[in-house]
C-alpha cells in the first residue's frame, strides 16, 4: 500500500517544511519502508519509476509470505531537491518509522544521509549515481553503479578511440562534482587529457556561449553530465552552435526527452548491463510478472528498486530466523555476513561499504534506440 | 500527525516573524525589497556554521544569524537611500539575483547547492531542545518577542518619523527628519530579525541550502505581508497562516493526477493573489481602501 | 575570436531582450504600470508557436498565432487586472503581487499542458556555420537582426509621425488633455498593451527556436525587461532597446573570464550599478527621486 503525501513546488519548498499529511504508525507493528523519490517537480518521471518496480517486489513478499509481519510503504516526495531530500527523510524517520529507506537521487542522498544516519535507519539507492554515495554512511548502501564506475569504463574506450582530449560540462552540484573528480583520476590514468573543464547549474537554459568556449577548447570529445531535461538543451545547443565531435555522457541520458531529440544521434553513453537474458529463476520471474502487466520491458530502475526491496526481504527473513530483532544495526550485519544474493539479474555480492557491483555497457543511441557499442 | 503539525506550527512561527520584519521595511519604510529572503539566508548560513563549528545553542545561533544579517543589510540600504520606488524594487531584484548565484558558488561556506546538512538537534543554555515541543515553544518566543520589539518601536518616535517618511519624502524631509538614518536603521531593524528567523530556521530544518533563499521564496514573504495587509502588526501573520496552509489544505484536492498537484496548487495560490489584491487591495486585516 | 564569437552570440540575445524590453518600457512609458507579467506574455507567444509548429502550422501562421496570444494576454491584463486596481486608488505593490500571481498561474498552466521539460522546435535556421576559422554564425542572427531593425524602425515612425502615436507618447504626461482633443485614454492604454505586448514575440518565436523554452521563461524574462528598462532609463523606448542590447552582450561575454554560471548574474551586477550610480540611465530623462 502506497500512502501518497504530497509536498509542493521546489520554490515553495521551504515554507513546505512539512505539509504533507501525516499518519502515525498504522496497525500492528508492520515493517515499515520509506520512499524518498521526487514526486512532484520536473523529475517526477523518475518517482514514478522508482516506486513501480519496489511496488512489483512487495507483491512478490507478500506472495511468498517470507516474512512473519506485513511490509508497508511510505512515500515522501524529495522533489529530487537537497532540502526536499532532509525534509522528507526526517518525516520518514521521526514519523513514521520507517527502518529501510529507498532513495535516489545524489543530492537528495546526501542531504538525508546524515539524519539516516543518526536514527541508524538503512538507505538504499537505486536511482542516484553521484561518485561520493560509495560510503556515504554505514547504513547508505547502493544497487546501482555509481558514475565513478562508469567513467573508469568510459576512459579507456575514449582514448582507445583516438579520443584524447575530452572537454568535460558537468553539474556544479555534489552528483557533477564527483563526476568530475572521478574524471580527472581516471582519464590521465588511461592516458587521455581534460581539454577543459565547464560547471553549469541545474537553472541554466542557454549554452551558446559555453559552445564557444568548449570550441575555444579545441576538444577531440565533448563529455557532459547534467540530469533531466536540460541534456536535451545542452544536445541542442552544443549542435546548433558548431561542436562536431562526438558527445559522450552517463546513464542519465537513458530519458524520453533525451532519446526523442534528433541531434541526439549517435551519442555515447555507459549503462548498467541490462540482463533481461539471464535464467536464473528470481529475473524470470520479475521479468514474466512485469510484462504481464507493463507489455514492455523494465528498465534497470525498476530492477534496482526491485532488488533493494527484495533485500529487504531477504535479510529480514534471515534475521527473523535467527530470532533477532529487525533493525538498521541487524540489518547491516545481516548483510555483512551473507553478502551473496539471489537477485534480478542473477546473484549479487555486495562488498564492505555495502554497494553491490554491476557490470557496464557502452552503448550509443540509433534512432532513438539504444544499441550496444562495447 | 501531532509531529506533523508541530512541525507545520515552528515553520509558521519562523516564517510569522520573517513576515514581520519585512514589514518594517514594505509596511513601515516603503521600502519594497524583493531581497528579503537573501538575509533569511545570511541568517541561516552565519547560525548553521555556530551550530556546525560552535554551539547549537539557540541564542547563539540566532544572535549570529541577526547579526550577520544586519551588517550585511547595508547592501540593501545603499540603493535604499538613492533612489527609490520601482527603481528600488529593480535594485533589490538584482541583488537577490546576483545573492543567489553567490550562494551556489561560495560552497566553502554554503556548500553550494549541497548545503550544510548534519545540523545538530537546538540546545538552550545547555538544556536540548529535540522535543518539538520545545523548540516550538522558542519559535514563538522569538515570534511574540519579535512583534513586541516591533510594536514598541513602531508607536514610538522612530516608528512615527518612518510612517511620515513613507507618505511623503519631501515633506519629512522638510520637517528636519534625517532621511538617510532613518532609512537605513528600518533596514537593518527588518534584516536583523531576519537574520534571526534565518538562524531558527537553520536549526528546524537541520539543513540549509540555497534553494531556500531564492527569488521564489522572497516573492512568498512579501505576498505574505501584503495579502495579509502591509503596515499592520496583525498582517504579516495572518498573511503567512494563510499562504502555509492555504498549500497545505490544496493537497487534499481530489481528482488530480498525483503528478500534477503541484502545478494545479501553483495556480490556484496565483490565482487567489491576483484575485484578492483586485478584489481587496490593503490585504486581509487591513483598513479599507483609500487610507493606507 | 573567442571574443568576437561571444560578442555576436551576446548581441543576437541582446536584440531579442531589446525587443522585449522595448514592450515593457512602451507600456510602462504610456500607461505608468509596471507591467510585472509582460514575460508571461512572452512565455503564452513562445508555446503558442511550438504548438502550432507540432500542430504542423507554416512557420508564418505559427507565428501569428504566437501574436494573437500575446496581444490577447495583454489587452486581459490591462482590462481585468489592472484597470479594477487602479481604480481603487492601488499602490505600486498591489500591482505586483497581482501581476505576480498571473505569471504564476500562466507558468503553471503551461505545465500542465505541456509539462515541466524544455521544449524546442527544430529549424536548420539556427545551425551555425563558420563563416570565419572559429566564428560561428547561425541564420537565426541576421533573422533577429532583420526582425530587430524593421519593428524599431517601424515603432518609431508610428510614434513620431501618426497622430495615435504621438498621443500615446502624450498619454503618461497629461489625460486630461488627451481628453479634450477626444481621445480614450482607455483606448490608448489597450493600444500600448497590444503593442507592447506584441514587441515581446519575435523574441519568444526564435527563443522557441535556438535555446527551447521552458515553463519559468516568464520571470526570466521579466527580469530582463525590467533590468534592460532600468539600465536604459524607464520609460524610454530607446533606453529599454539600449539596455537590452547591453545586458545580453555582458551575459555572454562574462563568459570568457567566468564560469557560465555567473552569466545571469553578471547581467544583474551591470543593472546594481546603473541604479547606484547613474539611476537615470543610459538615456532616460526622468529622475529616480
Amino acid at each position: 500500500m502506497i500512502e501518497r503525501r504530497m509536498l509542493l513546488r521546489a520554490g515553495l519548498g521551504a515554507a513546505a517544511g512539512g505539509l504533507a499529511l501525516g499518519r502515525a504508525r498504522a496497525e500492528a507493528e508492520p515493517y515499515v519502508l520509506g520512499t524518498l523519490f521526487p514526486m512532484a517537480g520536473p523529475n517526477a518521471e523518475y518517482g514514478t519509476i522508482f516506486t513501480e518496480g519496489a511496488q512489483l517486489a512487495l507483491t512478490h513478499l507478500a506472495a511468498d509470505k517470507l516474512l512473519s509481519r506485513q511490509v508497508v510503504l511510505k512515500a515522501e516526495d524529495s522533489q529530487g531537491t537537497p532540502q526536499g531530500g532532509a525534509v522528507g527523510m526526517s518525516k520518514l524517520v521521526n514519523v513514521d518509522h520507517a527502518l529501510y529507506v529507498l532513495i535516489g537521487f545524489t543530492g537528495v542522498s546526501k542531504a538525508a544521509a546524515p539524519i539516516g544516519t543518526r536514527a541508524k535507519v538503512v538507505m538504499v539507492n537505486g536511482g542516484g549515481v553521484g561518485p561520493d554515495l560509495a560510503g556515504l554512511s554505514p547504513y547508505y548502501w547502493n544497487v546501482i553503479p555509481l558514475a565513478s564506475a562508469e567513467v573508469s569504463r568510459i576512459a579507456p574506450y575514449l582514448v582507445a578511440k583516438g579520443w584524447k582530449r575530452v572537454a568535460l560540462i558537468y553539474m556544479d552540484d555534489p552528483f557533477g562534482n564527483g563526476l568530475r573528480k572521478s574524471m580527472q583520476t581516471d582519464l590521465p590514468k588511461a592516458g587521455g587529457e581534460i581539454a577543459g573543464l565547464f560547471a553549469i547549474t541545474p537553472a541554466e537554459q542557454q549554452f551558446s556561449a559555453l559552445a564557444a568556449k568548449v570550441r575555444d577548447a579545441k576538444p577531440d570529445v565533448v563529455y557532459f553530465a547534467s540530469y533531466g531535461a536540460q541534456q536535451a538543451q545542452i544536445i541542442k545547443q552544443l549542435r546548433d552552435n558548431g561542436i562536431d565531435q562526438q558527445l559522450v555522457t552517463y546513464s542519465g541520458a537513458l530519458i524520453p526527452s533525451v532519446r526523442s531529440l534528433p541531434q541526439a544521434e549517435g551519442l555515447i553513453f555507459t549503462v548498467q548491463t541490462a540482463p533481461w537474458s539471464a535464467t536464473d529463476p528470481v529475473t524470470r520471474r520479475f521479468l514474466a510478472d512485469w510484462q504481464a502487466t507493463h507489455k514492455e520491458l523494465p528498465s534497470v530502475y525498476h530492477q534496482n528498486y526491485y532488488n533493494a526491496v527484495r533485500l529487504f526481504g531477504l535479510l529480514a527473513h534471515g534475521l527473523e530466523q535467527q530470532g533477532k530483532p529487525v533493525d538498521g544495526d541487524s540489518l547491516r550485519a545481516e548483510l555483512l555476513r551473507v553478502r551473496r544474493f539471489a537477485l534480478v539479474g542473477g546473484e549479487g555480492t555486495f562488498d564492505d561499504l555495502g554497494d553491490l557491483s554491476v557490470p557496464i555497457d557502452i552503448e550509443t543511441l540509433k534512432g532513438g534506440q539504444p544499441v550496444k557499442l562495447d | 500527525m501531532t509531529a506533523y503539525l508541530l512541525n507545520l506550527a515552528q515553520l509558521a512561527a519562523i516564517f510569522g516573524l520573517l513576515a514581520a520584519s519585512l514589514n518594517v521595511l514594505v509596511g513601515y519604510g516603503g521600502i519594497f525589497s524583493v531581497a528579503h529572503a537573501v538575509f533569511f539566508g545570511f541568517g541561516a548560513y552565519a547560525g548553521a556554521q555556530i551550530a556546525l563549528n560552535v554551539t547549537p545553542d539557540v541564542l547563539l545561533v540566532s544572535a549570529a544569524g541577526g547579526l550577520v544579517a544586519g551588517v550585511l543589510s547595508l547592501a540593501l540600504a545603499l540603493p535604499a537611500l538613492r533612489v527609490r520606488g520601482e527603481y528600488f524594487v529593480v535594485a533589490s531584484l538584482g541583488l537577490q539575483m546576483v545573492a543567489t548565484t553567490a550562494f551556489t558558488e561560495a560552497e566553502p561556506v554554503t556548500g553550494g547547492l549541497g548545503g550544510l546538512v548534519g545540523i545538530p538537534p537546538p540546545q538552550l543554555l545547555g538544556f536540548s531542545l529535540a522535543s518539538p515541543w520545545a523548540f516550538l515553544a522558542v519559535c514563538l518566543a522569538a515570534l511574540f518577542g519579535g512583534l513586541a520589539v516591533m510594536r514598541l518601536l513602531m508607536r514610538g518616535s522612530f516608528g512615527r518619523s518612518l510612517m511620515a517618511l513613507r507618505d511623503s519624502e519631501s515633506a519629512a524631509e522638510a520637517f528636519g527628519k534625517n532621511v538617510a538614518l532613518l532609512k537605513t536603521l528600518a533596514v537593518a531593524l527588518g534584516c536583523t530579525i531576519a537574520g534571526v528567523a534565518g538562524g531558527l530556521f537553520a536549526l528546524q530544518m537541520a539543513f540549509v541550502n540555497v534553494e531556500s533563499f531564492t527569488l521564489d521564496q522572497s516573492v512568498l514573504v512579501l505576498a505574505m505581508v501584503i495579502v495579509g495587509g502591509t503596515g499592520t502588526l496583525a498582517g504579516p501573520l495572518v498573511g503567512t497562516l494563510l499562504l502555509l496552509l492555504l498549500p497545505a489544505a490544496l493537497s487534499f484536492l481530489p481528482g488530480i493526477p498525483p503528478t500534477e498537484i503541484g502545478a494545479v496548487q501553483q495556480a490556484i495560490y496565483g490565482l487567489a493573489m491576483a484575485l484578492l489584491m483586485i478584489f481587496r487591495p490593503a490585504g486581509l486585516a487591513g483598513r479599507a481602501q483609500g487610507k493606507r | 575570436m573567442l571574443l568576437a564569437q561571444l560578442l555576436i552570440s551576446g548581441i543576437q540575445t541582446g536584440l531579442l531582450y531589446a525587443l522585449t524590453a522595448a514592450g515593457f518600457a512602451l507600456i510602462f512609458g504610456a500607461t505608468r504600470i509596471f507591467h510585472f507579467a509582460h514575460g508571461a506574455a512572452y512565455a503564452l507567444a513562445g508555446y503558442g508557436f511550438v504548438f502550432a509548429v507540432r500542430a504542423g502550422w507554416s512557420w508564418p501562421l505559427a507565428a501569428l498565432l504566437a501574436t494573437v496570444l500575446a496581444v490577447g494576454f495583454g489587452l486581459f491584463m490591462d482590462a481585468f487586472v489592472y484597470r479594477p486596481i487602479q481604480r481603487h486608488t492601488g499602490s505600486f505593490f498591489t500591482v505586483f503581487v497581482a501581476a505576480f500571481g498571473v505569471v504564476i498561474v500562466v507558468q503553471s498552466g503551461i505545465e500542465i499542458g505541456f509539462g515541466r521539460a524544455f521544449v524546442a522546435v527544430t529549424s536548420p535556421l539556427t545551425r551555425a556555420s563558420a563563416v570565419l576559422p572559429g566564428l560561428y554564425l547561425a541564420r537565426a542572427f541576421w533573422i533577429a537582426l532583420a526582425a530587430a531593425g524593421v519593428l524599431f524602425g517601424a515603432l518609431g515612425l508610428f510614434l513620431a509621425r501618426t497622430r495615435t502615436g504621438i498621443a500615446l507618447r502624450a498619454l503618461a504626461e497629461n489625460p486630461d488633455l488627451l481628453r479634450a482633443y477626444g481621445l480614450s485614454a482607455r483606448r490608448l492604454s489597450a493600444l500600448a498593451f497590444a503593442l507592447g505586448s506584441a514587441l515581446a514575440v519575435p523574441g519568444a518565436v526564435l527563443g522557441a527556436a535556438t535555446t527551447g523554452l521552458s515553463p519559468s521563461v516568464a520571470s526570466h524574462v521579466m527580469l530582463v525587461s525590467l533590468a534592460a528598462s532600468v539600465v536604459g532609463g524607464i520609460g524610454s523606448l530607446r533606453g529599454a532597446a539600449a539596455g537590452g542590447l547591453v545586458l545580453g552582450i555582458a551575459e555572454n561575454l562574462v563568459v570568457s573570464v567566468l564560469d557560465t554560471q555567473w552569466s545571469e548574474a553578471a547581467g544583474f551586477v551591470v543593472l546594481f550599478a546603473f541604479i547606484l550610480f547613474r539611476p537615470r540611465g543610459i538615456f532616460g530623462a526622468a529622475l529616480a527621486r
